[in-house]
């Protein structure tokens, strides 16, 4: 970072606890929400003109660390039941050796085949994509063509529901092999614009779920992949001179998980009777937006 | 499917001790960086556990027919 303060010849975050409680807020929200956390937090510093992040900054990397520990704690907090039946059905079916019909073992070895394509993935291709494409003007197209998906993805759904041969299931009905497709669904979040909910949301549709089994489907499949992801850059918070981000990542980790089960809490109420298209628009008038702006010139 | 579940586990635990012994570099992102090879380590290992997982579900299976 050129002329930013220095703590010990290590380059300063130099993040305002304004931007912290937005970034922290836009954490909370986005990561749930079908329109990209990541998108997000790349368009809004530089529709903002925040030239002071420096993204590859150590401190503000442990920032960030904090506010996906946030939302992963707060997911977690949300489903606590629902993941306690979980792991306790996993660890019996792994002891007694052999898979039984109980829906929460069955659901358990769902989300666990779905997340092995996404660790695969994720692990190989984040970095290079990041590289590729982590600047307004890609993660403006990627947003509209999230919001694209969502519309087809509904298209789809209505076309589903027309046939009288298909019938909504729940999510436990899924196959394994449903499963890993909502996976690699998920997998496509690793673009900045794409929406790692839409994405498994639209893919889950398609495998007939509805809209209410498909979020939570999709929400307690990115849960692992949130915390693991987070864990593994853990390491991050023990870089020199991160003790002076302490308080704004410490605040702003409470903030996103706050927000971030604020939205799950309503997203599970929304889609109870509500579809996708909603948020298809505005991703769509967003990105489009965006894009015209980056290629004006208006993006820093 | 017994011996390839083995297999799978015996590949993925050499393949994580390759990656955290920096051996191999392949999809690291500048091929030398250790935090990226604990990170494919973490990854390979988790992938031999769960083939551990498969082998232990079709032994369960094997018995039973007997």
């Amino acid at each position: 970072m050129g002329g930013s303060p220095r703590y010990w010849g290590v380059p300063q975050c130099s993040v305002t606890d304004l931007q912290a409680l937005i970034l922290a807020l836009l954490q909370g929200v986005s990561e749930l929400f079908p329109i990209s956390s990541l998108g997000h937090t790349i368009l809004v510093p530089a529709l903002l003109h925040w030239t002071n992040i420096d993204r590859s900054n150590p401190t503000f990397l442990a920032f960030v660390v904090v506010l996906h520990l946030g939302t992963a704690l707060a997911l977690i907090v949300y489903y606590r039941a629902r993941w306690w039946a979980i792991v306790r059905a996993l660890i019996a079916s792994i002891v007694r050796g052999r898979l039984s019909s109980d829906r929460d073992e069955r659901i358990g070895w769902l989300l666990v085949v779905g997340t092995i394509p996404v660790g695969i993935l994720g692990v190989i291709f984040e970095e290079p994509v990041r590289e590729l494409f982590g600047s307004p003007a890609p993660a403006a197209a990627f947003l509209a063509i999230n919001g694209l998906v969502m519309f087809a993805g509904e298209a789809l759904r209505r076309r589903q529901l027309a046939d009288p041969s298909r019938a909504d299931r729940p999510m436990e009905h899924l196959s394994f092999a449903q499963s890993a497709l909502v996976g690699v669904a998920q997998s496509f979040a690793l673009l900045p614009g794409i929406s790692r909910s839409g994405a498994s949301m639209v893919a889950g549709l398609l495998c007939d779920l509805d809209h209410e089994d498909a979020a939570e489907f999709s929400f307690l499949l990115a849960t692992p992949v949130i915390f693991a992801a987070a864990l593994l850059e853990t390491r991050h918070l023990v870089a020199p001179g991160t003790h002076v981000v302490l308080f704004q990542a410490i605040a702003g980790g409470i903030v996103a998980a706050i927000a971030a089960y604020l939205s799950v809490a309503f997203l599970m109420r929304y889609f109870r009777s509500n579809d996708l298209r909603p948020f298809g628009w505005y991703c769509l008038i967003v990105g489009v937006c965006c894009f015209i702006l980056s290629k004006r010139g208006f993006l820093s | 499917m017994k011996p390839l579940a083995l297999l799978l586990a015996l590949v993925f635990f050499v393949l994580g001790i390759l990656y955290g012994l920096g051996t191999i570099n392949a999809f690291t992102k500048s091929g030398t960086t250790h935090e990226h090879h604990i990170t494919h380590l973490v990854l390979c290992w988790v992938l031999a556990l769960l083939a551990l997982v498969w082998y232990r579900f079709q032994s369960s299976t094997d018995g039973v027919r007997r």
